[in-house]
C-alpha cells in the first residue's frame, strides 16, 4: 500500500486549520508511528486515509487513486481505522456482533468471517468474552473489542488512534503482539500515539506532527536524535533515551542492552 | 462539532431583558386563555400578536417556519378528520359526495390547532429569548426546588447531547463499510438501528453524571444554592407579570359570562 | 504523629452482578499533606477504590460493602456523597462524563459545585477566575463545554473539582486525554497543591511519574493490598512484575551497571539522580 498527501492542507467549518500543507509518502509494511502534541494536527491527518474528512486544498492518493474517488464506506475495505473512545464505535449487544458488523457490511463470505472471527478474537484475547454485552468490559477490553472489529474486516491498512491511552503492562503487550501480527500479515499499521516508550519498541518508522505539519519524518534513531526539533514540538523522548542523551552518548538508544553497548563503547575510548 | 445547549442566541431585544421568571408566564396566560375561551377568535388574535413579538424580537424567520412547519400539516390532519367525521356536524360546508365538510367540525379543528400553536409560539420565543442557565437560576432563586431545576435543565440538554453522539457513531460506521449517503429509504434503515443504542448509552451516560453532580455537592442539605448566572427581578417584571395574570383573569370572566349567556 | 486523613479497614466490596469481590480486603491510612499513590494491572481495583473513597460505592454502584472507609473522621456510611464532597474531591477517567450538563459555558461549568456549596457569587467569580488561570483555560471560559477538545475538557473537569478546595484530591488516571507536556502541567499544578497542604491521593500507570512525586505507593492486586512503602523500596523490589508492574527504566539501567561492577549504590527511580550515576560510571 501506498499513501501520498500532496500539501494536504484542512480547515475545519469553525474556521480552524488543522492541517497546513502536508507532504507525505508512507509505504510498505513497516509500522508507522505518528507522535506531536495535542491539536497537532494527528487525528485529523489519519482521518484523510479513509476519507472520513476530505482534504480542503491538495491531495490524497491511496495507491495512486485519489481519495475523492470513492466514499468512506468504500473505503473501509482498504483502510480501517480505530477510534480513540470506544464508545464513539461500540453499539452492539455484544462483542461478536460488533466482530462481524463490518465484514458483513462489506459482504464477505460467513466461511471467511468465521476463520477471521477465531483468529481475531484470538489475537485480541476475547476469545471468552464473545457472547458478553460491551457494557460489561473494561474500558482497555473496549479498546480491543474496537481494534478486533477492524481487523475483522481485514483492510490493508489499519489505523489505530492512541490505543495505549489507559493501558497497564500487560495491555501493551498485547498491542504490541497486535501490532507485529499484522506486519507479519503484510498489513500496513499506522499509530498515534502519546507513550514514547511504546513508540520505539514497535515502530521504527516515525513522524513527529507540530502546528498542522510534519516536522520529522524518518527513522525512529534519526528522529529521536533531534534533541532540538523535538523540544519545538514538545516531544519528550523515552527515559532510557534521555538518561543517554544527558550522558553524553553520541548514539540513540532505545533500550537497555543497547545502552550498555553504548556505555562500554564510551568507556573504551 | 457539538450544538449549542439551547436556541438562545444574544440578539439585544427588549424580551430578552425580562427577567426568566415572568417569561413562563405568557405560556400559561395566553395558552390556558386560548383553551378556554369559547371561540377561536381569542386564539387567532394571541397568533398574530405572537407573530409581531417575534418579529420585534428579531426571531420572524425561525418562528415562521416552526409555525407553519407545524400549522399546515396538523391543520389539514385535523379538518380532515373532524370536519369530514366530526360528530357534532350539523352545517354542510361543501358535499365531497361520499363525505360532507361540517362547519362545527371544522371549527373545532381550528379552535385546537390555534390553542396548540399559541403553546408553541409563546414557548419558541420563551425558549430563544432566554438564556436557559438564567432561568433556571432564576426559578431555583424564587424558591423552586434545585432537582426540578436541573431536570428542567438536562431536559432540554438531551436531543442535542444525542444528536452529538449520533453523528459520531454514524462517522465511525461509514468507517466500517456503512454507505449513510444515498436514498432517503436507504438512510433511514441505517439511522434506525442506531437509535436504540444512543438512547441506552444516553442513560448510561446519565447514571455517571448523577455521580459527577453528588461528588460536586448537587442535593448537599441545608445550604441555599447559589449561581454564578445574575439573577434579577425588576419592577418591570413584577408588571409584567400582573399583566400577564390579569389578562387570564379577564378572559376567564368574560369566558364565564359569556357560556352564561350573559354577553 | 502525623494526622490520619483517610482510614481505610479491611475494605471488601462486591458489585450486585459481580462474581468476584472487586476489593478483597484493602486496609491504608493517609496522612494529612501526603502524596499518596496507588498502583496495579488493569481490574486490580484501583477505580472502584477511588470510588469507595468519595461514597460513589456503595451509595451509586451497589452491592455488598464491608469494612470502612473513614474520612476525616467521618465514616462514608454516614455520610451522603454531596456533604463528602466538603472534604474530597473526585477527578474520574472520562472527562466527558464528569461535565454537569448544565452549563451554558466554561465559566458555569467550574462554579457549578460552588452553587452548591452556597459559596456567594462575588467569592465564586473570583474562584473561577483563580482556577481558570491555573488551569490554563481562562481563554476558553466564554466557550461551550460540549465544544471543547478532550484535554481541555480534562482540565476543565479537573479544575472544577479543585474549585471546591476539597482538602483531599483523589485522581484516577486523570490526564489520559492530555499529552505528555499537558499532563506534566497538570501534575506541576498537583505538586503545588500539595506543597501547601492538600492531600493527593492518585491512580496512574505512569510509574516515571509515580515514582517521582508519591511520598507512599501502595500497591493493589486482584482487591487486595499487596504491600505499601516508599517509592525507592517498591521499585527496587524485584517481585513487582508479578503484579504486572514495570518499574522506572532507571532502574534498569543502574541494576545493569550495577551487574558489571560500574555502581554499588541504591537503586536511582528518577532521571536527574541516574544521569549522575551514569557520568560517575563513565569516569570511573
Amino acid at each position: 500500500m501506498r499513501i501520498e498527501l500532496i500539501s494536504l492542507g484542512h480547515v475545519y467549518p469553525t474556521g480552524d486549520e488543522a492541517l497546513k500543507g502536508v507532504d507525505l509518502v508512507i509505504e510498505g509494511t513497516e509500522p508507522v508511528a505518528i507522535i506531536g502534541q495535542n491539536g497537532a494536527g494527528k487525528t485529523t491527518l489519519v482521518k484523510h486515509f479513509n476519507g472520513i474528512l476530505r482534504p480542503t486544498s491538495g491531495q490524497v492518493l491511496i495507491n495512486g487513486e485519489d481519495i475523492n474517488n470513492r466514499s468512506t464506506a468504500q473505503w473501509s475495505r482498504d483502510v480501517g481505522y480505530v477510534f480513540q473512545n470506544p464508545d464513539d464505535q461500540i453499539f452492539l449487544e455484544t462483542i461478536r456482533k460488533e466482530f462481524e458488523f463490518g465484514p458483513k457490511q462489506i459482504g464477505m463470505p460467513e466461511e471467511k468471517i468465521k476463520e477471521q472471527m477465531d483468529f481475531v478474537s484470538e489475537l485480541c484475547l476475547l476469545k471468552d468474552k464473545l457472547d458478553l454485552h460491551p457494557f460489561d468490559l473494561t474500558l482497555t477490553e473496549k479498546k480491543f473489542c474496537t481494534i478486533g472489529s477492524i481487523i475483522m474486516m481485514d483492510p490493508k491498512v489499519i489505523i489505530f488512534d492512541e490505543p495505549t491511552c489507559g493501558q497497564d503492562v500487560e495491555g501493551n503487550k498485547r498491542l504490541k503482539n497486535i501490532v507485529k501480527t499484522l506486519q507479519d500479515m503484510g498489513k500496513l499499521c499506522i499509530t498515534i500515539s502519546h507513550d514514547m516508550k511504546f513508540v520505539v519498541e514497535n515502530f521504527r518508522h516515525v513522524i513527529v506532527m507540530c502546528k498542522g505539519k510534519v516536522l520529522l519524518d524518518g527513522d525512529s534513531k534519526e528522529v529521536f536524535s533531534q534533541v532540538d526539533k523535538l523540544k519545538q514540538s514538545f516531544v519528550s523522548p523515552p527515559p532510557i533515551t534521555r538518561v543517554a542523551q544527558k550522558a553524553g552518548f553520541k548514539e540513540t538508544v532505545f533500550n537497555i542492552d543497547e545502552f550498555m553497548r553504548e556505555f562500554d563503547n564510551r568507556k573504551e575510548k | 462539532m457539538a450544538k449549542a445547549y439551547n436556541s438562545y442566541v444574544k440578539r439585544d431585544t427588549f424580551k430578552e431583558n425580562i427577567s426568566p421568571n415572568v417569561k413562563i408566564w405568557p405560556i400559561f396566560s395566553y395558552g390556558l386563555s386560548a383553551i378556554i375561551f369559547p371561540n377561536i377568535y381569542l386564539g387567532l388574535g394571541l397568533i398574530v400578536f405572537l407573530f409581531i413579538l417575534a418579529f420585534f424580537s428579531k426571531l420572524f424567520k425561525g418562528f415562521t417556519k416552526i409555525m407553519l412547519g407545524f400549522g399546515i400539516p396538523i391543520t389539514l390532519m385535523l379538518i380532515f378528520i373532524h370536519g369530514f367525521y366530526g360528530s357534532k356536524n350539523e352545517t354542510i360546508l361543501y358535499d365531497f359526495g361520499p363525505v360532507q365538510l361540517g362547519l362545527e367540525g371544522v371549527l373545532h379543528a381550528l379552535k385546537i390547532v390555534s390553542s396548540l400553536l399559541v403553546f408553541l409560539g409563546t414557548f419558541y420565543i420563551m425558549n430563544h429569548t432566554t438564556y436557559t442557565g438564567k432561568l433556571v437560576a432564576s426559578l431555583t432563586a424564587s424558591g423552586v426546588n434545585p432537582k426540578v431545576g436541573y431536570l428542567v435543565l438536562a431536559s432540554l440538554n438531551v436531543v442535542p447531547q444525542m444528536q452529538r453522539k449520533l453523528s459520531v457513531i454514524q462517522e465511525a460506521q461509514t468507517a466500517r463499510g456503512v454507505e449513510t449517503k444515498g436514498s432517503l429509504w436507504h438512510r433511514f434503515k441505517v439511522f434506525v438501528p442506531l437509535l436504540g443504542p444512543v438512547v441506552l448509552s444516553s442513560l448510561t451516560d446519565a447514571q455517571e453524571r448523577g455521580m459527577t453532580l453528588e461528588t460536586r455537592g448537587f442535593g448537599i442539605k441545608n445550604v441555599k444554592q447559589t449561581h454564578y448566572v445574575e439573577v434579577f427581578y425588576t419592577k418591570t417584571d413584577k408588571i409584567i407579570k400582573y399583566m400577564l395574570i390579569g389578562f387570564f383573569i379577564v378572559t376567564l370572566i368574560i369566558t364565564i359570562l359569556m357560556r352564561l349567556s350573559v354577553i | 504523629m502525623r494526622e490520619v486523613v483517610v482510614k481505610v479497614e479491611d475494605l471488601k466490596f462486591r458489585y450486585r452482578e459481580g462474581k468476584k469481590r472487586a476489593l478483597d480486603g484493602v486496609s491504608f491510612e493517609v496522612f494529612k499533606g501526603e502524596f499518596f499513590c496507588i498502583i496495579g494491572a488493569n481490574g486490580s481495583g484501583k477505580s472502584t477504590l477511588c470510588n469507595a473513597l468519595v461514597g460513589l460505592v456503595p451509595y451509586y454502584f451497589t452491592g455488598n460493602k464491608k469494612g470502612s472507609v473513614v474520612i476525616d473522621g467521618v465514616d462514608t456510611d454516614n455520610s451522603s456523597i454531596a456533604e463528602l464532597s466538603q472534604k474530597i474531591g473526585l477527578v474520574f477517567q472520562n472527562p466527558f462524563n464528569q461535565l454537569s450538563y448544565t452549563a451554558s459555558n466554561v465559566a458555569e461549568e467550574l462554579a457549578y459545585g460552588l452553587g452548591n456549596h452556597g459559596v456567594p457569587r462575588d467569592e465564586m467569580i473570583k474562584r473561577v477566575e483563580y482556577v481558570a488561570k491555573l488551569m490554563r483555560i481562562d481563554h476558553i471560559l466564554h466557550k461551550n463545554p460540549l465544544e471543547l477538545s478532550g484535554g481541555q475538557v480534562q482540565r476543565v473537569a479537573f479544575g472544577s473539582t479543585f474549585i471546591l478546595e476539597p482538602n483531599i484530591l483523589v485522581l484516577d488516571e486523570c490526564t489520559t486525554q492530555l499529552d505528555p507536556l499537558g499532563s506534566e502541567e497538570i501534575f506541576d499544578i498537583v505538586k503545588e497543591l500539595n506543597k501547601t497542604g492538600i492531600t493527593v491521593i492518585m491512580v496512574d500507570h505512569d510509574m516515571e511519574r509515580v515514582a517521582r512525586c508519591a511520598d507512599r505507593i501502595m500497591v493493589l492486586d486482584k482487591g487486595k493490598t499487596v504491600c505499601i512503602d516508599t517509592p525507592d523500596a517498591i521499585f527496587s523490589n524485584p517481585d513487582i512484575v508479578n503484579y504486572n508492574i514495570e518499574a522506572p527504566d532507571y532502574v534498569s539501567i543502574c541494576k545493569a551497571l550495577k551487574e558489571r561492577g560500574y555502581y554499588s549504590g541504591d537503586y536511582k527511580i528518577t532521571e536527574e539522580p541516574t544521569v549522575e550515576v551514569v557520568k560517575e560510571a563513565l569516569v570511573k
